[in-house]
């Protein structure tokens, strides 16, 4: 479904700029390259050591879109050998009917907002790995692949940091 | 005796509220800061006269946004023009850490101060608004003797850097003494300092446990005549001698010679230094001067008039007695060896009460200087060996680190070291 509904939009874009650069220089314009976003400020939830069935973590970034349409992340691919084998979904944080606040998929991936950003942070949107193989101690790096609702990838590198203050 | 605009800014009521002398320091920062030194106190009379409500608004904003650069030749937070709030924190590497953890462990603390130094928090911030007024925030960083042992690199240690020797007048006290890695923050806004602080130790915690902890503060720089050094509790300027010129740093403070790793870096002394203040309060403003050697209205020799005039330690009275006494701490201090001249950092800290009900408060004196052997110890030693200032102040902390130069983007500081 998600599928369905950026495609569309982006063949509906697709024809606004067609008719924009037809009334601009009154030729066929090329087709325009697919803008990837920009991401900064990459890091990942350390995980000192495994622990039984809990062995999960989150990306935490800020996404930039600097085009003219909106852009979704949605999905990643973990490049890290050895990490995972499970596949990473992409996550928020949400109040259920009950009031507590839980983690779930996000529908239709994560909205980049066109000339705008989307910060992923603690208790807000994150991609999520899950079934860790090997513990992410503070300071090591993990590398994924995010992937845009234009099919355009972004290799990233996530430096693992920890979260709490005074973590024994 | 002229009344010292510190003194004319402090309003009953508020020393009244805020208890005797042991506060004083904390007033006046708060008030010369605050809207009650544009209100009517003497140090901002100047700036009140020329200025209007918005144009105040507009410098104290621009105070709030200022940035000290962090990448460099040398660390920032040494030749910084002292800031108005600081905090040394000491910490003891965890036996597991490895070299490579601690290199692992500076590229973090390393991203993080450079984010913090722009006014931006750093990526784990859980607190990020608290980022966002810098107040030409420093975040310096040292490593003790144990940094280099610990991790194999006693080989690297510089020839000047050593533990000092044990003093007679000291009274250490081990959760003030010692430590593998210290870090310095420094900021005109206390708020902001706290913010670093934590979030510096939250990414230290995970290689190293704390070991103490000393904040401090001093005059705002905004709205005070800047020819005159800043005072410490006794109301002693403190820091006359300190080098200005680029020259004088070169010459006294940034390592030249020795490793590779540690040129441009430079050694700290941390000492915490305990005040007597029911002592110091019998003595009248003649004794007080005679202890120190210099008047205490603008801190200028017993010799001289002005602050910066040069202690003349031969003149005598016509009785033939010194002028300068030879207890009084100028002449215990003072040296015409420019080997034996460095930096003085200091940093007034006031924290509650004893228990004998005086004010736990006294100065964290930090010195920064290229050896410590040569520089530093001869003239603690004549200290420790006479001054009248003793009677009134006790060493209870002490520690050494050697400072790292800075580093540009992508490096981070102690890559010469750890790299």
């Amino acid at each position: 479904m998600k599928n369905s509904t950026s495609a569309t939009k982006r063949g509906l874009s697709l024809v606004a700029v067609a008719i924009a650069a037809l009334a601009l220089g009154g030729c066929a314009p090329a087709t325009p390259e697919p803008v990837t976003p920009t991401a900064s400020d990459v890091w990942i939830k350390a995980v000192p050591e495994l622990m039984d069935g809990m062995a999960m973590t989150g990306v935490f970034m800020t996404l930039e879109n600097p085009s003219d349409e909106d852009i979704v992340l949605v999905g990643a691919t973990n490049t890290t050998e050895g990490l995972t084998e499970t596949p990473m979904e992409i996550h928020e944080v949400v109040k259920n009917d009950a009031g507590e606040m839980v983690m779930q998929m996000v529908e239709g991936g994560i909205v980049i907002p066109a000339k705008g950003s989307v910060t992923l942070k603690p208790g807000g949107y994150h991609v999520m790995y899950w079934d860790l193989l090997k513990p992410i101690p503070v300071g090591s790096h993990v590398t994924l692949t995010l992937e845009f609702s234009n099919d355009t990838t972004l290799d990233v590198d996530a430096v693992a940091r920890d979260i709490s203050t005074y973590a024994g | 005796m002229t009344q010292t605009p510190a003194e004319e800014s402090e309003t009953p009521g508020v020393v009244s509220r805020r208890g005797f002398l042991a506060s004083a320091g904390v007033v006046s920062s708060y008030v010369a800061a605050g809207v009650a030194g544009f209100a009517g106190g003497a140090l901002t009379v100047n700036a009140a006269q020329a200025s209007t409500p918005e144009k105040e608004a507009q410098l104290r904003a621009g105070q709030q946004s200022a940035t000290i650069p962090f990448y460099g030749e040398y660390q920032a937070g040494i030749m910084t023009p002292l800031q108005s709030y600081g905090t040394y924190m000491a910490f003891t590497l965890n036996p597991s850490t490895t070299l490579s953890q601690a290199r692992s462990m500076m590229q973090l603390l390393t991203d993080d101060a450079a984010r913090l130094g722009k006014g931006k928090p750093t990526l784990p911030d859980g607190e990020p608004y608290l980022a966002t007024e810098p107040a030409r925030l420093t975040s310096t960083f040292g490593f003790g003797p144990g940094f280099f042992t610990k991790l194999g690199l006693q080989g690297s240690i510089p020839a000047g850097f050593t533990e000092l020797p044990s003093f007679s007048i000291d009274k250490l006290q081990p959760e003030f003494s010692g430590g593998d890695l210290v870090i310095h923050v420094g900021a005109d806004n206390p708020l902001t300092v706290a913010h670093a602080a934590r979030q510096l130790s939250r990414t230290a915690h995970t290689f190293a446990e704390p070991a103490w902890s000393q904040s401090g503060f001093n005059r705002p720089q905004y709205g005070v005549a800047s020819d005159q050094t800043g005072r410490n509790l006794f109301g002693q300027v403190d820091g006359t001698v300190n080098p200005r010129s680029a020259k004088e740093f070169d010459s006294q403070v940034w390592a030249t010679s020795g490793p590779q790793w540690f040129r441009d870096g430079t050694c700290l002394v941390v000492r915490r230094i305990q005040m007597d203040f029911a002592g110091w309060d019998k003595l009248d403003d003649t004794k007080k001067e005679t202890a120190m050697g210099r008047n205490l209205h603008n801190g200028a020799p017993l010799t001289g008039t002005k602050e910066f005039d040069t202690p003349d330690l031969k003149a005598t009275y016509e009785n033939g007695m010194p002028v300068i006494a030879s207890f009084a701490h100028v002449r215990r201090a003072k040296t015409d060896n420019p080997a034996e001249k460095f930096l003085r950092r200091p940093l007034n800290y006031e924290d509650g009460l004893l228990p004998s009900g005086e004010p736990n408060a006294g100065l964290i004196f930090a010195a920064y200087m290229t050896d410590i052997q040569k520089q530093f110890v001869p003239v603690q030693q004549r200290l420790a060996d006479l001054d009248l200032m003793n009677t009134w102040t006790t060493p209870i902390g002490s520690a050494v680190f050697a400072l790292p130069p800075g580093c540009q983007p992508g490096g981070y500081i102690g890559e010469g070291l750890l790299g």
